[in-house]
């Protein structure tokens, strides 16, 4: 599984203050842009530049604990429209479906589990990086999309 | 005697008034409805964001569109009577705040397959102001 995210050129970082924003703004209007999520055979990325990127990571690291620890499945709605991946576990996998494209993509629940914790990570680092107010915003730090 | 006479009334007056106005009494306190639909804050932030996604001319790809002739006014009409007529649930995966969604039973907008919309979701943050509201 190849899991990734390409945050938007289109951004207007200038829009609010990141320093002070709070938790629905974080999750719905920071940070926005595509994902990329692919299997051998199956490509459910969404190339939407919309996508907010914090909310993805921080619900597919909830996603991810939920289904380590009691399995069934999970579903992740996009903020913007009706679409939606599911996730369900399947023993020690994870099967992948989305309702906007065919096919599923399976990949081994701890693998799913870490390129999860990955994406957040180096989402946090880059989102530091480019705009340091955000590390000083309680409901940021509070969020701890880093997972550290 | 008289006294538990009285009681046992008015435990069987308390029993019938739940069963006849039980469902308005959670409405009222779950805070749906007209009372909630009147709290409902559109700020010029959330109508940018709608306007950039979801207006007709909108190029945002994945994203429900309404029908062309929408206005500002017409969206907040939208928007009020899905929360005072919808089904309210709350946010998933973990965001903040509430979902309503309403069937207009009329097209209002287009799926982002194309097909003809007539639902709308609208998304309140816990201080009860518009985050989102899209066709669907």
């Amino acid at each position: 599984m190849h899991l990734d995210y390409r945050l938007s050129e289109d951004w207007d970082e200038d829009a609010m203050d990141l320093s002070t924003v709070a938790e629905a703004d974080l999750r719905y209007y920071v940070a926005p842009g595509d994902i990329i999520l692919r299997g051998d055979r199956t490509d459910l990325s969404a190339i939407w530049g919309w996508i907010p990127l914090i909310d993805f990571a921080l619900a597919l690291r909830e996603i991810a604990e939920a289904l380590a620890i009691a399995g069934g499945s999970e579903t992740f709605e996009f903020t913007e429209s009706e679409a939606t991946l599911e996730f369900e576990r399947r023993g020690q996998e994870v099967a992948i479906s989305g309702s906007y494209a065919a096919g599923e993509v399976i990949v081994p629940l701890p693998v799913f589990r870490e390129q999860v914790r990955e994406l957040a990570r180096r989402l946090d680092a880059e989102l530091l990086a480019k705009h340091p107010e955000l590390g000083r915003n309680p409901v940021y730090q509070a969020l701890n999309l880093s997972g550290d | 005697m008289k006294r538990a006479g009285i009681l046992t009334l008015g435990v069987w007056v308390a029993v019938v008034m739940i069963l006849v106005f039980g469902d308005r009494m959670v409405q009222a306190q779950s805070g749906t409805g007209y009372e909630a639909a009147r709290q409902v804050i559109v700020t010029e932030r959330a109508l940018r964001h709608i306007e950039e996604r979801h207006w007709p001319n909108s190029p945002a790809k994945g994203a429900g569109k309404f029908l062309q002739g929408i206005t500002e006014d017409s969206l907040r009409e939208f928007v009020s009577e899905a929360v005072a007529n919808g089904q309210a649930r709350p946010n998933t995966n973990g965001r903040p705040g509430q979902i309503y969604e309403y069937d207009f039973g009329r097209q209002i907008g287009v799926t982002i397959d194309g097909g003809p919309a007539s639902k709308l979701r609208v998304v309140v943050s816990p201080r009860n102001q518009l985050i989102t509201a899209f066709p669907f």
